[in-house]
């Protein structure tokens, strides 16, 4: 016999009761770290596309368009601006390399960029199998493209016009795939990559029938287009700038937004704002979580109060065995904190197998493979937080024993 | 071995304080102790396990008094020496008939051989029920682990309040001779507390309160 068996035996002899109590708790624990790591992993993702951009530089419109667009690949690009001018731009010597990309087409939701080699570096992205693209027309899949799409190398396919999946507007040149990337859980994953000349190849041909689309876009390249007469079309979406260093950050933008037709976007700085906006939500979240927290620990409170209330005589009793109040708190400690620690275990696991859930939901939805990224710092604070609350709960939920007249409790005895 | 001298006890300032008289019991000797209901015999009882402090007087317990020590020894002391048995009859409810003698044992710090706990429950006739959760007795085999509670520690005091005042004529001899012979086979001092005169005939030693 000892103390540990005791509360064993207590908690097992109600079982409904513990069940209860460790049921609401769990579910508000869950909550609580399945929301702190949902944040983390989002921000975490996000933050991860960004790989080594500092800059974008784009067609004017709003920054974080232009970002969400060339950085994350979410929304529509601003527009086009001119190889030429932003190569000039770029021949600064404060940028460490400048990455020029090109939309314009996709394959079943998937976009097609046009880039050149150094795009797959930026997100440090290896070659799963195949090998790097040689000439136009040839395509890298990315890891969620190859697998969602069941397309091997050597396949071929027609890509659609715009950034939507589309029946009506397809391309009649075929893209061969040459390459497949490793899953790097960034946004290379959901891209197909090719060359700049594939996007441009097709798109020439395409202006041969349709002349009117993008000449509004051109007035920027008229200088250009006087020396190389052959780049004369050549438009990129817009042009994924590293520096060398924080000066680049602090002085480039501004002079590029004040002295060209392009505009420059500062990644890090336009997701700061969008997570300002987001965050609230998870704040929100948040909070109701630490509501059911907070009345999950009521309840341990109430059940381990009344729980004391009607064992009273059951602890008087030990006392005239000779216990302890020290043994006779522990008893009831135990009980408590055991059923905490099966909270905190079970809330773990609801809010990991929840995550999956949702992640895999959210693959569905956004081709994109999130890394469950977990919060170590946070959690652990998040733990401690929720042991602190639960053993002030407990704590007065025990003061009675501390005040408790056996011999009165024996003589009332039902 | 168990002694009183000018014990009384006050509830609250604007109650009467309840005076008793002196009890000096010597070996094996076991003492009834008869009177009305409310007229304090519990609170006797409970003074001479030191659950209650008296407002004057001593209880000497194995020659040491307990007022002498602090609560915690004194706590550990009566649940060594003293074995109580309860106007109603109360176990650990979540333990099952064995595991409360464990008990017992654990919380008292007293070592005692397994087959002897097994040997008592035989007496009682428990052994069929060793393994039962107290909620599935009947009355009477609570009666009778109440009894096994009391003893299992082989104390030096048994104290018993009002243990047969629900009982019927059999059961009530049952219970009295059961206390007995485990108050002699402890050779411990039974005292028993009841306004339930069916069992003067079993006492040399009575006080009437």
């Amino acid at each position: 016999m000892n103390i540990w068996k005791i509360s064993l035996s207590n908690i097992f002899h109600k079982p409904l009761y513990a069940f209860l109590s460790v049921l609401s708790l769990s579910i508000s624990i869950g909550l609580l770290l399945s929301i702190q790591q949902l944040d983390t992993s989002i921000q975490n993702q996000f933050e991860n596309s960004l790989g080594d951009v500092d800059m974008v530089l784009g067609a004017k419109g709003s920054p974080l368009q232009l970002v969400l667009a060339s950085v994350l690949h979410m929304d529509n690009p601003t527009g086009n601006i001119s190889l030429t001018e932003a190569e000039k731009i770029t021949k600064n010597p404060l940028i460490k390399n400048a990455v020029p990309i090109s939309y314009g087409d996709n394959y079943k939701g998937f976009r097609i960029l046009g880039t050149n080699k150094e795009f797959a570096d930026l997100y440090e992205a290896e070659f799963a199998e195949g090998e790097e693209v040689n000439q136009s027309m040839e395509v890298i899949l990315g890891s969620t493209v190859a697998e969602e799409t069941g397309l091997k190398i050597g396949d071929t396919f027609m890509s659609s016009h715009g950034l939507t999946e589309n029946t009506v507007e397809v391309h009649k040149h075929p893209l061969t795939v040459v390459g497949v990337y490793k899953p790097t859980y960034k946004v290379i994953d959901k891209l197909i990559v090719t060359p700049l000349e594939s996007i441009w190849d097709v798109h020439v041909h395409r202006k041969e029938h349709q002349d009117e689309e993008h000449t509004e876009k051109h007035h920027g390249d008229v200088q250009g287009a006087a020396h190389h007469e052959e780049e004369h079309e050549r438009e990129i979406t817009s042009m994924l700038v590293s520096f060398r260093n924080a000066m680049g950050t602090l002085t480039m933008p501004r002079r590029i937004n004040k002295e060209t037709s392009m505009q420059a976007a500062l990644p890090r700085y336009e997701l700061e704002r969008l997570f300002n906006f987001t965050g609230i939500g998870v704040r929100a979240i948040s909070w109701i979580a630490y509501i059911i927290l907070a009345i999950s620990c009521i309840t341990i409170f109430i059940s381990l109060f009344k729980m004391i209330q009607e064992r009273a005589f059951d602890l008087a009793l030990m006392r005239t065995y000779g216990a302890s109040n020290f043994q006779l708190i522990r008893i009831v400690a135990y009980e408590g904190f055991l059923l905490v620690l099966i909270a905190l275990v079970t809330g773990a696991l609801l809010s990991q197998v929840g995550l999956h859930l949702a992640f895999s939901a959210f693959k569905h939805g956004y081709n994109q493979d999130i890394l469950l990224k977990f919060p170590c710092v946070q959690m652990v604070k998040t733990v401690v937080l929720i042991l602190i609350i639960v053993t002030i709960a407990i704590v007065l939920a025990i003061l009675p024993i501390l005040k408790m007249n056996v011999s009165k409790i024996l003589s009332n005895a039902k | 071995m168990i002694q009183t001298q000018n014990l009384s006890f006050q509830y609250s300032p604007t109650l009467e304080t309840l005076r008793f008289p002196d009890i000096n019991l010597g070996r094996k000797e076991n003492l009834l102790v008869l009177g009305k209901s409310g007229i304090g015999k519990t609170t006797l009882l409970h003074l001479m396990a030191g659950l209650l402090k008296p407002k004057s007087g001593a209880v000497t317990v194995e020659g040491i008094e307990l007022q002498e020590l602090s609560v915690r020894k004194r706590d550990r002391f009566t649940g060594q020496h003293i074995g109580m048995v309860f106007q109603k009859n109360y176990a650990i409810r979540s333990l099952n008939l064995l595991e409360n003698l464990e008990a017992r044992l654990y919380f008292s710090e007293v070592k005692v051989k397994k087959e002897q706990s097994h040997n008592l429950l035989e007496q009682l006739g428990l052994t069929a029920q060793k393994f039962k959760k107290v909620n599935q007795l009947s009355e009477g085999q609570l009666q009778r682990l109440t009894i096994a509670l009391a003893v299992v520690h082989q104390p030096k005091v048994i104290l018993a309040d009002e243990p047969t005042s629900s009982l019927d004529d059999v059961n009530c001899e049952l219970v009295m001779r059961l206390l007995l012979e485990q108050a002699a086979q402890q050779k411990a001092n039974l005292i028993v507390i009841t306004h339930d005169t069916r069992i003067k005939p079993l006492f040399q030693n009575i006080i009437t309160l």
